[in-house]
């Protein structure tokens, strides 16, 4: 009895040295390389300072419309890891995979030695932030509201990512398509819209979502702007008794054909009687990256069918 | 002199128990009512009072938007609210009377977790058939029932500690099967499926409400025909075998009821906690533990407390909502405390 305690003692003891000097090997590692090299500052979404060495060229993306925009600015090559969710381009298929949104493999990402990890909002940042700097590896944060927001973002990458002049050329090209269906839609009477996120529960776009802006600049009067939060649930009768003339539907994307019909106690809507129910690929209109714009344009079309011919 | 004191008594006990039923129907409708008036629009109340009071019979001046939200909204919700509370109000007075055990509930026994398993099932691999999803949810909670059953029965028999400890261990066994699941499907099931599992009303308006409807209202029949055999089984499976109860056709009946009754609610509107713990503790505390009065007015006292949690949920960030199952645990968690205090 005795002895086996004092073996447990013994190994346990070893066992706690072991992990102690891992510890300060890779502590002194990052004290070494951290102050010196992460001399350029950022501010991000969530108002935190992010520190990055000058050049950054292995980058991993938590999002998959983060991993759009890195591909978009021209840095597909410094993209070291991306989720099974990014599937544009498909160049972003074959980047090696860090598990989901919801639930990254710490260890994986790690070991891919990215020094900047791009997240598309602060959710589980607490979490990992601490372990991802004991690594000496950014964690950036992207939480866009508007179109503006977007750009911003994109203009973000390119700057991290030391591809400015390219970001700044997909910003204005993007900007200037969004000004044509602004321009093109100064006369028409905005259209009573609802947005249905999901039918069951009914889910919506609220005031914080970048959705909400896409409609407004499609010529739409969304029933639900006002409403708080981003993707807020919301009550049936109320989105019944807003009588919305169009009900948007974002579905038949990567995440498949769910979401294909009207809530049912939206039947007897002025929109569902008259028919004037829009699908619009999702992929479009949950991933605030450069294809935010398509689906602005596509629901615009959609909207205002007699000005878009 | 005996049978004639005894069926005096069985007169008393009919008459209390016919007033303290009619009276909860009363309650029930004056509280569906006022349900129907509240919600996040505001609907003229004289108008909508004539067109519930005619049954939509008649428009009654209400607008075509108000009327359909009166009756093909709202009050499929309260409905379903009432056929869920009832159902799992009964399942736990049943599951208490038989086991003998204060705490039985089909939350904390794993009987909705199990329910939950089936209904993720049925919509993983028949999602297109509506039907499905009871029928799976009744099997799982059938099997998670039977599971906790087995596990609780040592050598001394289910006591109540024994009883929740296996109810914890499937609960949690359960859960874990389900988180599996929910990592398996996409992202915007991901959404629907955590508000289900807090427990959801907004899905009322299917062509499946009479399912659960139909079920509480049988469940409770059965049950409260069965509550005598229960009443001897309170002395202990033994004295109420030599009183002349079939031990175990009761059991199997109370058990395959209950599931029933667990499955139906929860395929319709997924785990919503506490009701089938706190309402038959409050319905024994006024109005005493003969099971012929106590089932009864649990399945209505259950009905009326998941309406109100449910017009809580549904009014208190309108137009936003809430799962009712977090109204009902914010009430029913501290009550279960109180509870576990003078058990």
């Amino acid at each position: 009895m005795f002895l086996n305690s004092s073996r447990f003692i013994k190994s346990l003891s070893l066992l706690l040295i072991t992990l102690f000097s891992v510890a300060a090997c890779t502590r002194s590692s990052a004290v070494l390389n951290n102050p010196s090299t992460n001399t350029r500052r950022i501010t991000d979404d969530a108002g935190r300072e992010v520190f990055l060495p000058a050049k950054v060229d292995r980058v991993i993306s938590l999002a998959p419309n983060l991993t759009e925009i890195v591909f978009a600015v021209g840095a597909g090559s410094s993209l070291a890891g991306d989720t099974t969710y990014c599937d544009y381009p498909v160049q972003a298929k074959n980047i090696e995979k860090v598990g989901d949104t919801q639930h990254p493999n710490l260890e994986r990402i790690i070991a891919l030695k990215p020094q900047v990890v791009l997240v598309s909002t602060a959710s589980q940042l607490e979490v990992f932030t601490e372990q991802l700097r004991s690594h000496n590896i950014a964690v950036f944060v992207t939480d866009p509201h508007d179109l503006e927001g977007v750009f911003r973002s994109i203009e973000q990458v390119g700057q991290i990512l030391g591809y400015v002049e390219q970001a700044t050329a997909v910003v204005s090209s993007l900007r200037a398509r969004a000004m044509a269906v602004d321009n093109a839609l100064k006369q028409s009477p905005r259209i009573r819209t609802f947005y249905q996120l999901s039918a069951e529960p009914l889910y919506t776009a609220g005031h914080d979502s970048f959705v909400t802006d896409l409609l407004k600049r499609a010529g739409a009067d969304s029933v639900t702007a006002n409403v708080p939060g981003a993707w807020p649930k919301y009550s049936a009768e109320a989105a019944l008794a807003a009588r919305p003339d169009a009900i948007i539907l974002p579905t038949g994307g990567s995440m498949g054909e769910g979401n294909g019909t009207v809530a049912k106690a939206l039947a007897s809507s002025p929109a569902a009687k008259t028919g004037r129910v829009y699908k619009i690929n999702d992929d479009h209109l949950v991933r605030p990256g450069p294809r935010a714009v398509d689906g602005l344009e596509e629901m615009a079309r959609v909207l205002h069918p007699e000005v878009f011919k | 002199m005996t049978s004639s004191r005894l069926s005096n008594q069985n007169r008393v006990t009919l008459r209390r128990t016919i007033i303290t039923l009619l009276f909860l129907v009363a309650a029930l409708v004056i509280v569906v009512g006022a349900a129907s008036l509240l919600g996040s629009e505001r609907l003229p109340v004289s108008n909508s009072l004539c067109a519930l009071t005619t049954l939509g019979a008649r428009q009654c001046g209400l607008t075509s938007d108000h009327f359909d939200i009166l009756f093909q909204i709202r009050l499929p919700r309260i409905l379903l609210a009432a056929a869920v509370g009832g159902s799992l109000a009964t399942a736990g007075a049943g599951y208490q009377a038989l086991l003998r055990n204060p705490l039985a509930e089909p939350y904390l026994l794993g009987v909705s977790n199990g329910a939950a398993v089936g209904t993720m099932l049925a919509l993983l691999f028949f999602g297109s058939l509506e039907w499905s999803r009871p029928l799976m949810a009744f099997a799982g909670a059938l099997v998670a029932t039977f599971a906790v059953y087995r596990l609780a029965r040592g050598r001394v028999g289910a006591t109540p500690e024994r009883l929740i400890l296996a109810g914890v261990i499937v609960t949690t066994f359960l859960s874990s099967i389900i988180v599996f699941v929910t990592t398996m499907m996409d992202a915007t099931r991901i959404r629907s499926f955590t508000f289900w599992l807090l427990g959801d009303l907004s899905g009322a308006n299917t062509g499946l409400l009479p399912v659960p409807i139909a079920v509480a209202v049988v469940g409770a029949i059965i049950l409260t025909l069965n509550a005598r055999s229960l009443n001897l089984l309170m002395l202990g499976e033994r004295d109420a075998f030599d009183l002349g109860v079939e031990v175990s056709r009761v059991r199997v009946t109370i058990f395959l009821i209950a599931s029933l009754l667990v499955g139906s609610s929860v395929a319709a509107s997924g785990s919503v906690g506490y009701v089938g713990l706190v309402v038959p503790h409050l319905t024994r505390l006024s109005v005493g533990s003969d099971n012929r009065i106590s089932i009864p007015s649990a399945t209505l006292g259950g009905a009326l407390f998941v309406i109100v949690a449910d017009t809580i949920a549904r009014t208190v960030i309108a137009p936003r909502e809430l799962p009712v199952g977090a109204i009902t645990a914010l009430i029913g968690a501290p009550l279960f405390i109180y509870l576990l205090k003078r058990v």
